[in-house]
């Protein structure tokens, strides 16, 4: 009874209940009692080192005795069994239900009404709950949708800004280049502003042109050219 | 060296069926070989060699780990013949197979009538001392009269069993045999001494 208090009071319950509990009998009860160990040791402990060379003795029972056993356990298990499917009979509730077949027909049929009121009330709870579904579907189909336009449009704005660019960079590039209606003009043009090239260079960049950095006379320049 | 085994020993006596079978002329196909195990029975229990097919030796051969081989083989147990030939290779590694001698075949091999299980059991039995006053009370409550074919409760013994060999008696047969709740019919009597037996 003392330590039936301590655990009580290790709970925290008021004294009251425990008087409460301190009434009740405590007599046998196979379901207050704590639930039955195994003393072995666990499956994955190797055996002893001890004990690992140990050869128990066989036990050699005699022929009449092993007979004795064998008669008086066989009887045991049969009692038991037939003990069992007694009590398994008497008390089991499938034996209680009745044969007639319009009382089962009739059972069954109130069992189908019921099964199809259960069945109609979760087919509602799914339709409510799957049309909630496709709207919120279709909604967000719907904005993605509309987003996707938008940068579509986007892009082709993108895309005819840099064309134009394009189209202007190289309509002011054109006005340099060479056609066949100025051609002869340029031709001249370059003839007559010969350019020269032989002149030395500084790493600031300072050009140095010599005095004579052409050859005279036509002849040599004929020659240097071949 | 001799060996010195370490452990636990074994039930067998005997040679692995390849030491008997690859010693023999033609692998000692149509000779008679019996397991020593199965001498318990008063019936003979052997095999006849049909074909053999030799299997390659283990990587770590001892006595632990033997060599096996494939045997097709007509079985007798216990003086049944199987009408089907019985391939053995799992269990050919056991010591525990012992060969005829020729001249011994016949008289090893002889058939032996079994003696036939002639027992009549009971259908019903009496209940333990609690469970009848239990009954006794339950159908005094509901009917109000007790009869002695309440206090009888079925046997519950296995017919779906293949091997069973008893007869459980029917209507208006008398059995051989009766079963009690208390420690019943001795078969060895020297147990009993200055205990009063109610059967």
């Amino acid at each position: 009874m003392f330590q039936l208090i301590k655990s009580f009071s290790a709970l925290k319950l008021s004294s009251n209940t425990i008087a409460k509990y301190c009434t009740y009998n405590l007599s046998y009860n196979p379901a207050l009692l704590p639930v039955k160990k195994t003393h072995r040791k666990p499956r994955w402990v190797p055996v002893a080192k001890s004990k690992v060379f140990r050869i128990p003795k066989k036990p050699k029972l005699p022929e009449d005795e092993a007979n004795e056993i064998r008669r008086l356990f066989n009887n045991y298990k049969n009692n038991v069994r037939s003990i069992r499917k007694y009590l398994y009979k008497k008390h089991c509730t499938i034996f209680e239900i009745s044969s007639d077949p319009q009382e089962i027909l009739k059972e069954f049929k109130e069992d189908l009404v019921k099964c199809h009121e259960i069945n109609d009330k979760w087919n509602a709870e799914v339709k409510i709950n799957r049309e909630a579904r496709l709207q919120k579907e279709l909604d967000e189909e719907l904005v993605l949708a509309e987003k996707k336009i938008e940068e579509q449009m986007l892009r082709e704005e993108e895309m005819y800004a840099f064309t134009e660019e394009l189209v202007r960079k190289q309509k002011e590039a054109s006005i340099s280049f060479i056609t066949p209606e100025n051609i002869d003009a340029i031709i001249d043009k370059a003839l007559a502003e010969e350019t020269d090239y032989n002149f030395a260079i500084y790493p600031n960049g300072e050009k140095i042109i010599g005095k004579k950095t052409r050859p005279t006379q036509e002849t040599e320049k004929v020659v240097g050219a071949q | 060296m001799p060996y010195k085994y370490i452990g636990r020993t074994h039930d067998f006596r005997g040679k692995s069926l390849w030491e008997i079978l690859g010693n023999l002329k033609n692998f000692g196909v149509g000779r008679i070989v019996a397991r020593n195990i199965l001498e318990r029975y008063p019936e003979p229990s052997y095999i006849k060699i049909l074909k053999v097919e030799t299997l390659p030796h283990p990587e770590n051969e001892s006595p632990d780990n033997q060599r096996k081989i494939r045997v097709l083989v007509e079985q007798t147990f216990r003086g049944k013949t199987s009408p089907v030939p019985v391939l053995m290779e799992r269990i050919s590694y056991k010591p525990d197979f012992k060969l005829i001698p020729k001249d011994e075949e016949a008289n090893y091999c002889k058939k032996i009538e079994s003696v036939k299980d002639t027992r009549i059991l009971p259908r019903t039995m009496e209940f333990p001392p609690l469970l009848k006053y239990l009954v006794a009370q339950d159908i005094l409550n509901n009917k109000g009269k007790v009869t002695n074919e309440d206090f009888q409760l079925e046997i519950a013994y296995n017919k779906r069993s293949r091997n069973v060999k008893y007869k459980i008696a029917g209507e208006g047969e008398k059995p051989t045999e009766t079963f009690s709740m208390g420690l019943g019919k001795p078969v060895t009597l020297r147990f009993y001494k200055g205990i009063k037996l109610n059967n």
